[in-house]
């Protein structure tokens, strides 16, 4: 599903990557562990074609990073899902609109739109926020909001980049448990983070990042 | 369902961003309020110059002795020249009655004979309308029998000419730099509206819009606020030429709204200047946007 090959990426600022190889099997749970700067951010960057490596290749869901194009890059990105630790909601719309946004964009019919909106809105708790705008609700609410769109349409690979980083002990322990319920459902999920007590509490494969390299790959 | 995305986004955009649509729209209306009263300014101007020019450019005076035959046959031959508009015969009656009508006198009266000579008088087309052309013209026809003489005031020709060209010159390039000082201007406007909607464009992105369909409501959003804009400018041109009318109590020979030709182009430019604006401003943040 995912395949990092000899990969290194080297940023204007001197951080760089250095000689990644690992893959990701449908249906894994995995952590990239490790403190600000290490490069967990970069390597969910390389998954959904934000970022590309200088040297070596990443293969997400069958496409290759060397040869991508930028139309395709809007495809791989419709079949992963996102959520990042400040939330990415457009604040100039309401939490139903925000959910529907993947749906819309793929041309879903207005009434499965509906369907899925709320069914989504249902699983995370937040049906009775449809109709209010993101700076309305709690930040556990709005990263609840975040994983709803991020999910609504079903992708292969949820993607997120210190979800609970901004969150409360609660809210984080509701977001951490949304994340396995989804994965649970048939998700591949990466999981950047750099809190050591989660990975204690909900473990899974887990792999730690030094400066830019994998120092441990600790399968569960 | 995409088409309804991108007309729904379109229209969303709008109302989501009111006032600097409105700010679009109000500077897309001074632009082509200028461009559209520069068009009109130089049309009215060589109308007036115009004016100065005799109704027609030269006139061929027949001989006494040319016989009905011989100004049936150089009436084919000078219609039939090339870049001749237009061609009047006079008769010796009609410059009689001329003559009559300008110094109150029958010539008839003074002499027992009508002297006056027939002639026509010739109106060349405007894109042959050059003081080389007349001459290369007058020479040939002086070659024609039955021709007496051709009369071609040179001077008042060319001068008038020479104005019309100075005027056109002028006004060409004032309009030029006019018109690029307006699509300089309103393209920075436009980025700075769509600069607001960075948020968006890269959240769409992430979710997986492909750049077509980023790209496309903002184009929309475009071609509404240029016809907007346009339209108004054009209302206000007619108001414009209705005060001038009313207060100035001067009736201009050239109108915006006889001219529906101008109207439709100053709305196509506003559209293509708008959408192409907006499409290039949203291009160029898309490159920041992977």
């Amino acid at each position: 599903m995912i395949r990092f090959d000899k990969v290194f990426l080297r940023y204007d600022t001197g951080i760089s990557l250095r000689d990644l190889n690992f893959t990701i099997d449908k249906d894994e749970f995995v952590y990239l562990y490790g403190d600000s700067g290490s490069g967990k951010s970069s390597i969910l960057k390389m998954i959904y074609m934000d970022m590309f490596p200088n040297a070596g290749t990443v293969d997400v869901l069958g496409a290759d990073s060397s040869n991508i194009k930028r139309r395709d890059i809007a495809m791989i990105r419709q079949k992963i899902g996102m959520v990042f630790q400040d939330f990415h909601l457009l604040s100039d719309r309401d939490i139903y609109s925000n959910i529907a946004l993947p749906l819309e964009i793929q041309g879903a019919k207005a009434d499965e739109v509906r369907s899925k909106v709320t069914s989504k809105a249902d699983e995370l708790g937040i049906r009775s926020r449809l109709s209010h705008y993101p700076h309305e609700l709690s930040a556990g609410e709005q990263q609840r909001v975040a994983l709803a769109r991020a999910i609504v349409n079903s992708p292969d690979i949820l993607l997120a980049d210190e979800p609970i980083a901004h969150l409360d002990a609660k809210a984080a322990a509701d977001v951490v448990r949304y994340i396995w319920k989804i994965h649970d459902a048939g998700t591949s999920v990466v999981f950047a983070t750099h809190n050591e007590t989660l990975l204690k509490k909900d473990p899974a494969r887990t792999m730690t990042l030094v400066s830019g390299e994998v120092v441990k790959d600790r399968q569960l | 369902m995409k088409l309804s995305y991108i007309i729904r986004e379109g229209i969303i955009g709008i109302k989501r961003s009111r006032m600097p649509f409105m700010i679009s729209v109000f500077s897309v209306t001074i632009a082509l309020l200028i461009v559209g009263l520069g068009v009109l300014a130089v049309d009215n101007s060589l109308q007036f110059i115009g004016e100065f020019q005799a109704d027609y450019d030269l006139e061929i005076f027949l001989e006494n002795e040319a016989t009905t035959f011989e100004k049936t046959e150089l009436a084919a031959i000078v219609k039939d020249y090339p870049g001749i508009f237009r061609m009047d015969y006079l008769s010796k009656e009609d410059a009689a009655a001329l003559y009559n009508a300008e110094f109150g006198e029958d010539v008839l009266s003074l002499l027992d004979d009508n002297p006056l000579p027939s002639s026509f008088r010739i109106t060349f087309e405007d894109d042959h309308r050059s003081a080389d052309y007349i001459l290369t013209f007058i020479q040939n026809m002086n070659e024609l029998d039955g021709v007496d003489e051709v009369i071609f005031k040179k001077d008042l020709f060319n001068r008038v000419q020479g104005i019309m060209q100075l005027v056109y010159t002028v006004a060409t390039i004032t309009l030029f730099l006019i018109i690029l000082s307006t699509v300089f201007l309103t393209a920075n406007n436009l980025r700075l509206m769509i600069l607001a909607r960075y948020e968006f464009i890269e959240t769409v992105r992430l979710l997986g819009a492909s750049d077509f369909l980023v790209k496309a409501p903002f184009f929309l959003e475009g071609g509404i606020l240029g016809f907007l804009g346009a339209s108004l400018s054009v209302l206000l041109i007619i108001l414009a030429e209705y005060g001038i009318k009313y207060y100035v109590h001067l009736d201009l020979p050239v109108k915006i709204i006889d001219h529906p030709e101008v109207i439709l182009g100053l709305i196509l430019f506003g559209v293509s200047l708008s959408s192409l604006g907006v499409l290039k401003a949203v291009r160029k943040m898309l490159r920041f946007v992977a």
